[in-house]
């Protein structure tokens, strides 16, 4: 048997993440689970609704803190970073593709790529060149000046990964990407990911989509019940 | 009791730092007993997001009291045309027990509140939150000058009588005055304008020599000998009276409100100039700082000699 010699990217240790809605009502997400994930590992996060799928992505892209344990991404404590460190780290290392594409419905397909790379200032021939390279990669460079409203849902979801990509990072993270797609449009998407991951990027993917079970490229599925790995 | 509608704003604003520093006392005191980075527990990250909640609220108490300052000098100018005797503030200054203690609590206080902000600058800009326990025990010593000043302020408006006379600038800042203020002017002139320039020429010599603690305390000592010899020696040359030594009068429009310009660069050098030592004592380096302070002190001795030279020039004697 090979040992497997990829580093550890991705680390949660004991973390347990609740949720105070009122002072009689405390939900309890994450029950002290542990969970490492490797550089270029592509790992689907398995659940019904509830399960607390969502909750471990925002701890890892430290769109929340956990109640009590530690986060810690390529070597970085996301857990323990102050909320404007925290936006520098997802904005430098996290795609994010969400169930419902979060794009802003008003703008045109280039608009949207391109906001990731506005906090960063980037002169005009290097934003070209990577919002050019997306487009390219998902094959929606002829709707570069549509308005995103006008698109069908597949196009959309093409665009929220494009988005998420344009910064290059080395993880994406994909909340329920194929939730609101048709089963073609799901293929799409998984072949999209399985060209990411010969990339190189270590990819998470919290669903409960079956096509996601059987796949050879998925390297490993987590089953999550009740806040637990199970 | 005075109630001007300065007078009414100070005291409201007063009451609302009260409030929520109060606040930010209790979550200090939470975070000087429990805070530690390392741990990954509820109780610290707890922790983590009330100091977010407690430093915003210090933030912003301290970055209006600074400004506050020049605005309460105003107010005691203003305020001085309902007392009779008094010229200006210097008046209203002394028309209690409580006011020349007051502005001194309320200069130092100006450079502890910016400190405060200097060291929470730098806790902030690192992703480790280094100094976020020092700065809440900092916070701790200083929200109790916060708080006699608070009071000081209040009692001091409280007590000012409008129907007591009160003495006028001439008569508080003279040779023949009985208050502590009188022993400035025993100094003799040579040797205080030798210290002023002296102490000068040092903070250029450590701004040029790097040395950041000494460039520091010679600001600490340039800040005193600025305000003395204001009194004693350059403010006769801004009145172009050898007798007038008031250090409020020239706040006033006869003067072009040039007291307002003084003392922003005096107080903004020279607190650059000591912040430079507090950030050397937390391990890093402020090099805007140093030039800022060499800037806004270099433009103060300008604006002082300049009296002096123009008045000469258009006179042809010293005063």
């Amino acid at each position: 048997m090979r040992m497997d010699r990829r580093v550890k990217m991705i680390r949660l240790k004991n973390i347990t993440k609740k949720y105070e809605l009122n002072k009689n009502n405390i939900v309890t997400a994450l029950d002290n689970i542990s969970l490492d994930i490797k550089d270029g590992e592509l790992v689907v996060l398995k659940g019904v609704s509830g399960s607390g799928k969502s909750t471990i992505l925002s701890l890892i892209a430290s769109l929340s803190k956990p109640t009590t344990g530690d986060v810690v991404v390529n070597n970085k404590r996301v857990s323990k970073l102050p909320d404007n460190f925290a936006s520098d780290y997802r904005q430098e290392d996290i795609g994010f593709i969400f169930q419902r594409y979060n794009l802003i419905p008003t703008l045109s397909v280039e608009d949207n790529i391109l906001l990731p790379l506005v906090p960063t200032n980037p002169d005009e021939l290097e934003a070209k060149e990577k919002l050019d390279m997306v487009m390219e990669q998902f094959n929606i460079s002829d709707k570069k000046d549509t308005i995103v409203r006008n698109l069908s849902g597949g196009e959309q979801q093409r665009v929220a990964i494009a988005r998420a990509l344009v910064n290059n990072p080395k993880i994406v993270i994909a909340d329920e990407p194929t939730a609101n797609l048709d089963e073609r449009l799901s293929l799409d998407f998984i072949e999209i990911l399985g060209e990411l991951k010969s990339s190189g990027k270590t990819i998470i993917v919290a669903t409960h989509d079956p096509l996601f079970f059987d796949l050879d490229m998925v390297d490993r599925i987590v089953d999550i019940q009740g806040g637990k790995i199970v | 009791m005075i109630l001007a509608p300065e007078v009414l704003a100070i005291l409201i604003l007063n009451s609302i730092f009260l409030l929520f520093s109060l606040v930010a006392f209790f979550l200090s005191f939470k975070i000087s007993f429990g805070w530690d980075m390392n741990a990954t527990t509820k109780e610290q990250y707890s922790l983590e997001k009330q100091s977010y909640l407690g430093a915003t609220i210090i933030k912003y108490i301290f970055a209006i009291k600074l400004p506050l300052f020049l605005f309460f000098i105003f107010t005691l100018d203003k305020i001085s045309t309902l007392l009779t005797g008094a010229m200006c503030a210097a008046g209203v200054v002394d028309a209690t027990d409580y006011g020349a203690y007051l502005l001194i609590l309320k200069l130092l206080n100006l450079y502890l509140f910016g400190f405060w902000l200097t060291i929470h600058y730098l806790d902030i800009k690192n992703p480790t939150l280094p100094y976020t326990k020092v700065k809440f025990e900092f916070f701790m010593v200083a929200f109790i000058f916060l708080l006699i000043e608070i009071v000081l302020e209040g009692v001091m408006f409280y007590s000012i009588d409008i129907n007591k006379m009160v003495s006028c600038c001439g008569t508080l800042y003279s040779s023949s005055s009985t208050s502590a203020i009188a022993g400035i002017f025993s100094i003799d002139k040579s040797l205080l304008l030798t210290v002023f320039y002296g102490n000068f020429i040092l903070i250029v010599t450590f701004y040029i020599m790097k040395y950041r603690y000494l460039f520091a305390i010679v600001n600490l000592s340039f800040l005193i000998v600025a305000l003395i010899s204001l009194i004693q020696f350059f403010g006769t040359y801004i009145y172009q009276l050898p007798t007038h030594h008031c250090p409020f009068c020239f706040l006033q429009r006869d003067y072009y409100y040039i007291g307002y310009l003084l003392y922003t660069l005096l107080f903004l050098g020279t607190f650059y100039g000591m912040r430079v030592g507090v950030i050397d004592m937390l391990g890093e380096k402020d090099k805007s700082g140093l030039k800022i302070s060499l800037w806004c002190n270099f433009l103060y001795v300008i604006l002082v000699t300049g009296y002096v030279i123009i008045y000469f020039i258009e006179n042809g004697v010293w005063l």
